[in-house]
């Protein structure tokens, strides 16, 4: 019985959304609202009123500022949850079950890892600072950032990772996307306009394109960094094991 | 020509999804999760969103995997 109420109200569901997907336009058709609006708008103004000329740049920073402030708050939050549960690790004192044991990884494993991290952290630099012309941006690059850095601590293990990348140097990064974000927000308000706006009023257009363009940087370097730091140390407090922590020198 | 790669894309798309659910052995789940997100990254190229299609490879195929496997290890492997 409770099945068959709940296959009724299942397929009456389904019904009702294939029926409001057939009234929606069509995919890709022309004459859609965000066609003959929204998109022209951007297409046409985004440059001169969000100064980047890759669109989806000047929207992600700029038309949807609030949205991508969010998105960092959002992984920043993760991070404090992740580290609220488990823990930091201690630099070189923490280790897992993988540099316990004695079988490492091979020679061919940490010989590519070596050739290939700093390849991949160049191609994120390159992704997050050339955001505004090409695709990419913060984001892309910070995640490009933080796999490079797990890719590391997978061959080479935990305690080699911490002593490159310790805690101290961690802890200030990490809120750094969230600081530069209401940072560039705030600069808005100072200078009488609105709250995230780039272009700011009453200054020379020499002046305002420069404030403009150290902001976006600013933020994308922000949002880049402090992003692929926030997995790493996600990754590194889910990677420890407590049972194998050394103790420190006690000499 | 797109016609046809994107129909095998959404075909294996659809594949791994359904896949992700049935597998009981979950650190094979995390794998073809991961091989899902490379579908998705490479559909995303297709309706012309590189911007997502870096995120989708670098997050989910890359972090997302890893994180999940190290979960694993440190719970259990097979879902009752």
């Amino acid at each position: 019985m409770r099945k068959a109420i709940m296959l009724l109200a299942l397929a009456g569901i389904g019904v009702m959304l294939i029926y409001a997907v057939g009234e929606m336009p069509p995919m890709g058709d022309s004459g859609n609202p965000d066609k003959t609006h929204v998109a022209p708008r951007y297409l046409e103004h985004g440059e001169e009123e969000a100064g980047a000329s890759n669109v989806v740049t000047a929207v992600r920073l700029n038309y949807r500022g609030y949205d991508t402030m969010g998105e960092v708050a959002v992984i920043f939050c993760a991070l404090c949850a992740v580290v609220a549960v488990l823990g930091r690790e201690k630099t070189g004192l923490s280790r897992t079950h993988m540099d316990v044991s004695r079988v490492k990884a091979s020679v061919v494993v940490r010989t590519t890892v070596r050739f290939l991290v700093p390849v991949i952290i160049f191609f994120a630099i390159y992704i997050i600072l050339h955001g505004e012309e090409t695709p990419g941006g913060g984001f892309q690059g910070g995640a490009i950032i933080g796999a490079s850095i797990i890719l590391f601590t997978l061959a080479f293990g935990l305690p080699e990772s911490t002593r490159k990348i310790p805690l101290k140097s961690r802890v200030p990064l990490e809120s750094f996307a969230v600081i530069a974000f209401l940072a560039a927000g705030f600069t808005g308000i100072l200078f009488g306009a609105n709250f995230l706006t780039y272009i700011m009023p009453g200054l020379s257009e020499h002046a305002a394109e420069t404030i403009r363009q150290v902001m976006m940087m600013v933020i994308e370097i922000g949002i880049g960094f402090a992003g692929g730091i926030i997995f790493t140390s996600i990754m590194f407090a889910m990677i420890r094991e407590d049972k194998y922590e050394l103790q420190p020198d006690s000499s | 020509m797109d016609w046809t790669l994107n129909l095998l894309l959404l075909t294996l798309l659809l594949a791994t999804a359904i896949a992700v659910i049935r597998i009981r052995d979950l650190l094979a789940a995390a794998i073809v999760f991961s091989a899902y997100s490379l579908v998705m990254a490479i559909l995303w190229t297709q309706l012309r969103a590189p911007d997502l299609a870096l995120t989708e490879a670098a997050v989910g195929a890359g972090v997302t995997t890893v994180l999940f496997i190290i979960t694993i290890y440190r719970t259990v492997r097979k879902e009752d």
